[in-house]
């Protein structure tokens, strides 16, 4: 009894160190992150580093009088919101089919294609959107980040959709539903806690998605990650700025992960554990 | 309300086949139950009848209309699933109008029937409550709500009782039968329990490896069964067998007895002369002999007391075997007794094909 109790202890105390390690691991380069775009541009990159200083707003000055970051906002804005919610559109039927008829080899391809370096669907992008004159439109950006938003929301998906047993679709159908409607009045709401999970994923890897943002947006359309771009320089770097932007640019995902994180925790473990 | 008919009824999955051109009439407003031991073709026969599985050969009519290649939704038949599949994210009333809302019904028209349904079943207090909320036995009704409310040409039931506890399911078994005699609708009920099949069938089709073995009346497949699977398969106990050969006053058991089977078994035993054959008795057909002149006297090796009555059990050569025995006896183990088959109810089979002689 005392032997179980002992190592019930040791346990504990292991899971206690060990999700300090993870927690310090993650939040280090976040933590250094903020605290330098509060320093001054001398301080930034400063050895040993400073971790007592001045604080100062001067970096978020310069990227608000530099660049018109609420215009990249907003274009970074419109492509998330709509390559998510196409992901959305276009992954969340085709999970269920693939749950539905077993057939999950289209899935399976989806993911090939997101796990495959952005570089390889960049040159024959950039030349497919340049013959229908789209480079530098939303819609190339949207259509391009749709490329990782869709297979993230089929993959999420479908283990909520394995998990509702056969026998309430086929209800569905002897009570007369379409597989349409089976899809929107059953399917759907019962995989509610899963969309949301999707969609939030999709949102902060899509915000984040760099690559194709770099080359085909224009000045117009560029989105924030992109334009943060512009601090790096051949010759030096405005590392305050850089690192102004980057906190500004982590704050909406971060608000939103912070708001649904008990639905986003209980959502992923569900999908993947119910039996 | 329709009645329902299958003419040379194939299903297959790949090249395993499961229904073997199955030919059956069921009724209008009849409730015919379809028994049989787990994989013998029993479900996946509802399972075509209600258009969940599709039909590789045959033709499936339902009323006068051929359904083969009409879809679920659109062959007015309402099914209660075992795990009654109700929708979670829903109400009991929301459960219950649902498919009404799916054929455009009107509210007031939907309102109606679902309180109608919901009082038939004693289950209006539960009307705004989601399913979790509710036990196993409220659950079913629910399912059997959902069923009715919609008036369909038939019910089926997919073995719906499976998922209760033993009082309930009495309960809930005699519910339905009073509900089928209620609706007067053509009603189609899976089960692998003999029992349940007895109690509430108006008709029995007994069904082994995709091949019906029988269809009849419980009285009929009870006391007249087709063959030696049937026989086994209704009553409990099962019937007991004996493999026999014909003798002058008698059959000879296995074990060299000879055993008195009166004139009508005597007579077809005699016409089967030099064939192996099978003697069938079931438990409640034999009676204590006052002597051992024209039974078998065996020795008990097992007795199990009911109340109403008492089962001992005993061997004839290597065969088990089961007598029903009046409690009164207060039988015990080791007790030699004297067991004599009844002459109007044994039965004759032959070994070979397992058919009935008599």
């Amino acid at each position: 009894m005392s032997h179980t109790v002992a190592s019930n202890r040791w346990t504990g105390a292991l899971n206690i160190f060990l999700l300090v390690l993870a927690g310090v691991v993650s939040l280090t380069p976040m933590a250094w992150m903020v605290l330098s775009s509060f320093k001054a541009s001398f301080e930034v990159t400063a050895y040993p580093p400073t971790v007592i200083f001045s604080p100062t707003l001067e970096n978020y000055a310069t990227l608000w009088e530099r660049t018109p970051f609420l215009h990249y906002a907003f274009n970074s804005m419109v492509v998330t919101v709509s390559s998510t919610a196409l992901g959305i559109i276009l992954g969340a039927p085709a999970a269920f089919v693939a749950s539905w008829t077993r057939v999950t080899w289209p899935a399976v391809l989806t993911l090939a294609a997101r796990m495959a370096p952005g570089t390889l669907f960049l040159l024959p992008w950039y030349i497919m959107f340049r013959q229908f004159d789209m480079i530098g439109s939303y819609w190339a950006l949207i259509l391009t980040h749709a490329v990782i938003t869709m297979p993230i929301v089929i993959w999420v998906l479908l283990p909520f959709f394995d998990n509702i047993p056969r026998s309430i679709y086929e209800a569905a159908q002897v009570d007369g539903c379409s597989p349409l409607r089976i899809f929107f009045r059953i399917g759907l709401p019962l995989v509610a806690g899963g969309l949301a999970v999707s969609s939030i994923l999709a949102f902060v890897f899509s915000w984040n998605f760099f690559l194709f943002a770099l080359v085909l947006s224009n000045s117009d359309t560029k989105t924030l990650i992109a334009a943060s771009f512009n601090f790096i320089g051949e010759g030096s770097t405005n590392w305050g700025a850089l690192m102004a932007a980057a906190t500004l640019i982590a704050l909406p995902p971060l608000v939103l992960a912070i708001v649904v994180q008990r639905w986003l925790i209980s959502g992923l473990t569900l999908g993947a554990v119910k039996g | 309300m329709a009645s329902i008919h299958t003419r040379g009824l194939v299903k297959k999955y790949g090249s395993l086949t499961v229904l073997h051109g199955l030919d059956l009439e069921i009724p209008d407003h009849e409730l015919v139950v379809l028994v049989g031991p787990s994989g013998c073709g029993k479900s996946t026969l509802l399972r075509v009848l209600a258009g969940l599985e599709a039909i590789d050969e045959g033709d499936l009519f339902i009323g006068e209309d051929r359904v083969n290649d009409i879809p679920a939704a659109k062959r007015d038949i309402a099914m209660v699933f075992q795990d009654y599949a109700l929708y979670p994210h829903m109400t009991v009333r929301q459960n219950m109008a649902f498919a009404l809302e799916m054929r455009g019904m009107a509210r007031g028209e939907i309102k109606e029937r679902v309180e109608k349904a919901a009082a038939l079943l004693a289950i209006e207090p539960y009307l705004d409550r989601r399913p979790k909320a509710l036990s196993g036995g409220q659950r079913q009704r629910v399912a059997m709500g959902r069923a009715i409310v919609r008036n369909p040409r038939v019910f089926l039931f997919d073995e719906p009782l499976s998922n209760l506890d033993a009082r309930l399911r009495t309960q809930v078994r005699a519910e339905i039968k009073t509900l089928s005699q209620q609706l007067r609708t053509t009603m189609v009920f899976v089960t692998h329990d003999q029992v349940e099949a007895m109690t509430m069938a108006d008709r029995i089709v007994v069904m082994k490896s995709g091949v019906i073995q029988q269809v009849g009346s419980p009285e009929d497949v009870y006391e007249t069964p087709a063959n030696l699977f049937v026989a086994g398969f209704i009553g409990s106990p099962s019937m007991n067998f004996f493999p026999a050969s014909v003798e002058n006053d008698g059959l000879k058991l296995a074990d060299g007895r000879t055993v008195a089977v009166g004139d009508r078994v005597q007579a077809a035993a005699t016409a089967h002369r030099g064939k192996p054959l099978i003697l069938g008795v079931r438990p409640e057909h034999f009676r204590v002999a006052p002597d051992a002149a024209g039974a078998l006297s065996v020795e008990i090796t097992l007795v199990e007391p009911l109340g109403s009555d008492t089962l001992i059990h005993f061997k004839v050569g290597d065969a088990e075997a089961i007598a029903r025995v009046e409690p009164d006896l207060r039988p015990k183990v080791g007790d030699v007794i004297a067991l004599a088959p009844s002459p109007e109810k044994a039965h004759l089979f032959e070994e070979k094909s397992g058919a009935l002689i008599c």
